[in-house]
């Protein structure tokens, strides 16, 4: 009886296009669509050379260290290059400005000036690189003096004055304290988009475990009716029906893995087992949902389908499927509110795991799952028990 | 009549469902709406930073977190790793900064040479006096920037005076100095992006609510019997459907002003000449949206189908033309395939309003275009349903 059942549940299954649709296509479009419109999102961020005008008139080339240091700023592929500068006349420089070649640029009268169009990003740095050419050389000065005053010269001045701009040049080049950088490589937070759609995705496989529930409801349909009155092992009947929906669920998930690792290259860590392990539950939550749905609530197919829908479309956006601020803005202002949602239980679980070294978030949040699946389970339990029926 | 008042009908029996999705989309607006203040005088971007201080606030220290404070927004967040890393993750900070206890010792340790060649010292062993952790992004940039810049501040005055306070004074003397700004758009870019984004997004609301609300209601005109019904009845096919549609324009009319209205509320006050070509724009799109529902209704018959295309339709059409992601940040490739949606010419003309600094027959000519391309999908849409309609009566 458990494998006929089973046989049969999964030929049903597969046949629903409906099902079929939510769980298999519909997040591999989502999938899609992600990733084209996120694929340049975190490239366009990633710092680039600055276009910028200077205004090649006789005070610009009269300023030594100002025209020498942009010089070195705008050299062509060097390490250094920071600015890709055009050398123009005043006029040109105001065309190229209006019609937005250039971020803005730099006009030397009496002191060096910064013009540009609006207030922005580039802009600042354009401002800030200059202010720093003109603070260095106020450094000098300040040096120089310093030691003048201190000390007695004998000799040549202009030699000794030399030595000190040439030695603290190199040093405002060379900084003897240093900074070091301990950033974590993996940084790409469009990743989360991706791990909301697998979860998603396994909580959608409720739809599927309850539409193999509602087979065997004497309410829900007739073939329920006619398994009601049937002298079989309800148990049986539940328990391979469920698995048959496990399966079907285990399929989907495992084509849309294939897909967004091979096609889409999203990045799930490299602990494999681990990765598993959290689908596993992550889908074990999403039948579980669908069954507690399916069975105590007391209403129509559609419905109950609207109320999977939606229930994983909020938790979706809570864990930020539609932007991935929510999910941070939930985390640190109402953890609560996450730490109760399945959908960001899973999206949560696999950040970890790209993300962090250690284990600990990870387990909280498959611990979390179970707790979530068994609370789902012990429900429908306590409704499919002795059902009976004096009409429906 | 007959049309409209039994349009008028099916949408009573579902009024339910329609103002829930409609709350929702509206919901979804307003909640990815965001506001900040707007200026016009030329104000420096300011990175978001966390300072983590692991020594004691006094001295160079403390007058390098001040100095930090004036050119960044420092954010409060909560002191455990696992905050922090979050925090750079969702970048609610683009850098990191953790100042070593030695911070301050080291700078110190930098006393004066007396010597001729003063600052030839300069390759000690570890030395490391701050770390960071940044995003690497335009912010991130600036960011170090300034830390940089202070540091080398730091070092090479360190090394030139002997007391403390000397240094720092000096230092603020050097960092006050600052180059003018001249800013030439007279155009408060700020609400012009703020209105472009609220538009922009609106495309996929007006989008997925009119394809959802009629879909669902032309599905009651679409059962067997009062198909058969309205066929045999003298009134022309072509009528009927341009009855229909004219009703579904009422509904889709309403929708707009909502979100008109919505959009006066978070955006506050617009100069009037853009304001009337974003309305035009989005009045245009919204018909627009009606065709295309109508013309999907006429070629489904199944209701359950109804919610998978409502979002294929209105998601895809938004992720590719850029409701959500702006245009500047997509793919080549994916804007070229997005030309022969309506989505990307309405949020197109969008951003071309954005630039428009003077509003004269040149700055307006590629925006007209645009709204006739509009108008001829529109027009195609129509045809394409009277299409559909003629050859399903032949079967």
């Amino acid at each position: 009886m458990f494998l006929h059942n089973f046989k049969y549940s999964l030929k049903t299954l597969f046949k629903n296009k409906m099902l079929i649709f939510w769980t298999y296509a519909f997040p591999i479009i989502l999938g899609t669509f992600f990733y084209l419109a996120f694929s340049n999102i975190e490239n366009s961020e990633k710092f680039d050379i600055i276009d910028i005008a200077i205004v090649n008139n006789e005070q610009f080339n009269n300023n030594i260290v100002l025209k020498e240091s942009f010089n070195v700023l705008g050299a062509e592929e060097s390490d250094e290059q920071l600015f890709n500068i055009k050398y123009v006349d005043l006029d040109e420089a105001k065309n190229m400005l209006e019609s937005d070649e250039i971020s803005g640029y730099l006009l030397v009268e009496e002191s060096p000036k910064v013009i540009v169009k609006t207030s922005g990003t580039n802009q600042t740095i354009l401002k800030y690189v200059t202010e720093e050419i003109i603070q260095n050389e106020n450094v000098l000065t300040n040096i120089i003096e310093e030691k003048l005053n201190g000390n007695t010269i004998d000799g040549n001045i202009d030699a000794y004055i030399q030595s000190i701009r040439d030695d603290a040049l190199k040093m405002l080049d060379i900084n003897s304290l240093q900074i070091r950088d301990i950033t974590s490589k993996k940084l790409s937070y469009t990743m989360i988009e991706f791990y909301t759609l697998i979860a998603m995705t396994a909580l959608y496989g409720g739809i599927i475990g309850m539409t193999a529930i509602n087979q065997n409801l004497a309410n829900m349909s007739n073939n329920g009716k006619r398994i009601a009155i049937s002298p079989t092992n309800k148990i049986k009947i539940i328990f391979s029906s469920l698995l048959s929906s496990f399966i079907v669920q285990i399929i989907g998930l495992f084509i849309l893995f294939m897909y967004t690792i091979f096609v889409l290259k999203v990045d799930y860590g490299n602990n494999l087992p681990l990765i598993i392990l959290l689908s596993l539950v992550g889908s074990l939550a999403g039948l579980s949902l669908g069954m507690a749905v399916g069975t105590v609530l007391k209403a129509g197919e559609n419905v109950k389908v609207g109320i999977i829908i939606a229930f994983t479309m909020l938790g979706s956006f809570l864990s930020g499927m539609m932007g991935i601020t929510m999910k941070y803005i939930i985390d640190t202002n109402v953890p609560l509110v996450n730490k109760l949602n399945p959908v960001n239980m899973i999206t949560d679980g696999f950040y970890s795991l790209y993300y962090y070294d250690t284990y600990n978030r990870f387990y909280f949040n498959v611990i979390s799952l179970l707790i979530f699946s068994l609370i789902m389970i012990v429900l429908s339990a306590l409704s499919l028990r002795r059902q009976k029926y004096d009409s429906i | 009549m007959t049309v409209f008042k039994t349009f008028l009908q099916v949408l009573n029996k579902y009024k339910a469902t329609v103002i829930m999705y409609t709350v929702m989309l509206v919901a979804f607006g307003g909640l990815n709406f965001q506001t900040n203040d707007n200026n016009m005088n030329f104000t420096a971007s300011k990175p978001d930073i966390l300072i983590i201080n692991e020594g004691e606030e006094i001295g160079i220290t403390k007058a390098f977190i001040e100095y930090l404070d004036g050119r960044t927004n420092i954010k409060d967040i909560r002191n455990d790793e696992d905050s922090i890393n979050d925090a750079l993750f969702y970048r609610d900070v683009n850098y990191i900064v953790y100042i070593k206890p030695n911070f301050r010792e080291e700078i110190l340790s930098n006393s004066p040479n007396q010597e001729e060649q003063f600052y030839k010292d300069i390759s000690s062993a570890n030395r490391t006096v701050i770390e960071i952790k940044t995003t690497g992004d335009y912010q991130a940039s600036i960011a170090d920037m300034l830390v940089k810049k202070y540091l080398n501040l730091a070092d090479i005055y360190s090394r030139t005076y002997d007391d403390e306070e000397e240094i720092i004074k000096h230092i603020n003397e050097t960092i006050s100095l600052e180059v003018a700004t001249e800013l030439t758009s007279k155009v408060d870019t700020n609400t012009l992006s703020k209105v472009t984004f609220y538009y922009n997004f609106l495309s996929y609301s007006v989008l997925a609510g009119c394809v959802y609300v009629i879909c669902l209601i032309l599905s009651s005109f679409k059962n067997k019997e009062i198909n058969k019904r309205t066929i045999i009845s003298s009134m022309n096919y072509k009528k009927f459907n341009m009855k229909l549609l004219l009703s579904n324009c009422l509904f889709a009319i309403v929708l707009w002003l909502v979100y008109i209205v919505l959009g006066f509320i978070l955006v506050g006050s617009v100069p009037t000449d853009y304001l009337i070509f974003y309305l035009i724009n989005s009045f245009i799109f919204t018909i627009c949206s009606v065709t295309i529902a109508f013309l999907i209704s006429n070629l489904i018959n199944n209701k359950n189908a109804i919610n998978g295309i409502v979002n294929v339709v209105a998601l895809g059409s938004s992720f590719l033309c850029g409701a959500f992601v702006p245009m500047e940040w997509l793919p080549a490739s994916v804007l070229k395939i997005a030309r022969i949606l309506p989505s990307y010419w309405y949020i197109k003309t969008n951003e071309l309003l954005k630039g428009v600094e003077v509003f004269n027959s040149a700055s307006l000519e590629p925006i007209i275009i645009n709204m006739l391309i509009l108008i001829v999908f529109i027009i195609v849409f129509v045809i394409l349903t009277n299409i559909v309609t003629k050859l399903k009566l032949k079967k």
